[in-house]
């Protein structure tokens, strides 16, 4: 076979060859070469183009060629039009750098019809260093580089699909969100309302005892405003802190009273509690802080009322005491306001108490407090 | 006796507007002004003298109150006290209000600003407590620090 090959070192290969169609015998490694399921090629740098100088069966297997139609060409026969510039470019600053490189690449066979190349690429260098060959094996990948294809195409369509699925949800919390302060605000203006209404109605009652009661009735909705006022300021709408709105609201309440003699001592540690008991314990904590301004420090008697809020064991604890005039035993059980801290009591499945100071009264609340909720820290 | 204070409502709501004007004069002070609506609050501001205004986010004519606001402050001839249940709709430089009286406010609430309000007019800063209804805008937080 005469492929023009002139460089001795070329002639070499083909010596091999020859010698080991003659003989059987020769060098072994050029032999496994020649025998290899693994197509494997030499190209030689110092003629011109860097031709194929050796190809071996494998090599013609996977192509299609002739041994006759490779050797003494350069290999980019068998890029096609779908190769990808990249990688021939990759391919050619290896070779022209010397070292070796490792890439797929798409090449064709010569009835046209494509594989992916695992190419394997490196130079061979002589004991000083110097270029002799470049040294190629190929694997065809097709089968790796499809189902590849398809598992990207798989993740493509799952990471598309929980996007979309992403935007829904994110689209249904804001559609949440806006109906949440839609109602919220809502909530808050007829509460207002309702403030205004029976503030209104009084004003135009001459009797002092209506009047008074509806200022109780007012003070109710006020201790519920308070409530609701401090109900979405924070992110956290579940769960709310019993500090927070019990010293807006005893400070509302002394100070409306316009008793410049009594003070307010406030210990209050926060303590949450869901945002579903918050309106009753506010309401609680109203009547046992109205009723020591009223009946405690009845007329000019001057004092102190302490509130403090604590919780320990898993149970929130509010202590309403006054230094005032005191009571004798629990208070009456007719009036609206006894009846309505006792039931609304039974629904926090607290435990309240009345006891006797010296002087004054102190009233104990202790409720439990779910644990694990969401939002505490 | 401190000068008591002219106010201006603007407010959509007549039953919260006809209370708050109550409050206001149980404290001393005189309402010269009510409107519904932005049209009608920038044509009052435009016309009348007051002291402050007490402005809703919501009117009549959509969450305008942000820009009623705007232009009550730039022409700086009154204070503005943002009353709404919204209190987030506020932007973060108030629109160059005072602060906010978030809704439901409480009577002792309402009166307990005015206090605190007529002082910061007339003699700023002012010398009472803050009332707990009634938040600053940071400007103001800074200019009435209490020294």
């Amino acid at each position: 076979m005469d492929h023009g090959t002139t460089k001795e070192d070329a002639e070499a290969w083909h010596q091999t060859d020859n010698l080991h169609a003659k003989s059987g015998k020769g060098d072994p490694f050029a032999a496994a070469i020649r025998a290899t399921r693994m197509s494997m090629i030499v190209t030689d740098p110092r003629q011109p183009d860097n031709p194929i100088v050796f190809a071996n069966n494998a090599f013609l297997r996977l192509t299609g060629y002739d041994r006759g139609e490779v050797v003494g060409r350069n290999c980019r026969f068998l890029q096609g039009v779908d190769t990808d510039p990249e990688a021939v470019e990759q391919i050619r600053a290896a070779v022209e750098a010397e070292e070796s490189i490792s890439i797929d690449i798409l090449n064709y066979r010569k009835d046209g019809s494509s594989f992916w190349n695992a190419l394997y690429m490196s130079p061979v260098k002589d004991e000083k260093g110097v270029l002799q060959f470049f040294f190629a094996s190929q694997i065809d990948v097709s089968d790796r580089k499809a189902s590849q294809d398809l598992a990207e195409a798989d993740k493509e369509r799952f990471e598309r699909a929980v996007a979309e699925r992403t935007s829904e949800l994110k689209a249904a919390l804001e559609a949440k969100t806006t109906l949440l302060h839609e109602v919220d605000h809502r909530v808050k203006n007829n509460l207002q309302m309702v403030s205004s209404l029976i503030l209104m109605q009084s004003r135009s009652i001459a009797d002092e005892s209506i009047k008074a009661s509806l200022k109780a009735m007012l003070e109710r909705i006020e201790a519920l405003s308070t409530v609701h006022r401090r109900l979405y300021q924070s992110d956290d709408v579940s769960s709310f802190d019993v500090a927070d709105f019990v010293r807006d609201l005893v400070t509302d309440i002394v100070a409306a009273s316009g008793r410049k003699d009594i003070d307010a001592d406030l210990q209050l540690k926060p303590v949450r509690i869901p945002a579903a008991k918050a309106a009753p314990v506010a309401l609680i904590v109203n009547e046992l802080v109205t009723n020591a301004l009223k009946h405690g420090f009845k007329g000019e008697r001057p004092g102190t009322i302490h509130i403090h809020v604590r919780d320990g064991d898993g149970r929130l604890r509010i202590d309403v005491a006054d230094d005032g005039a005191g009571m004798v035993g629990e208070p009456s059980a007719a009036s609206f306001g006894t009846k309505l801290v006792r039931s609304l009591s039974r629904q926090l499945q607290a435990e309240i108490e009345w006891q006797e100071g010296s002087p004054g009264t102190r009233v104990v609340l202790s409720m439990p407090v779910e644990t694990a909720r969401k939002g505490e820290h | 006796m401190v000068e008591p204070l002219k106010i201006i409502i603007v407010e959509d709501e007549a039953l919260l507007a006809m209370e708050l004007e109550s409050l206001v004069e149980d404290a001393g002070h005189q309402v010269v002004g009510w409107a519904t609506s932005s049209t009608e609050a920038r044509r009052l501001v435009d016309t009348l003298e007051a002291d402050l205004a007490f402005v809703d986010v919501h009117l009549t004519d959509g969450p305008t109150g942000i820009g009623v606001a705007q232009y009550i402050s730039e022409q700086k001839r009154s204070m503005v006290v943002f009353m709404t249940a919204n209190p987030k709709r506020i932007p973060d430089n108030f629109a160059g209000a005072v602060g906010v009286i978030a809704k439901p406010y409480t009577v002792n609430g309402v009166m307990a600003a005015l206090r605190y309000l007529q002082e910061g007019v007339r003699r700023p800063p002012p010398v009472s407590i803050r009332p707990a209804g009634f938040s600053l805008s940071p400007h103001y937080k800074d200019a009435w620090r209490p020294g």
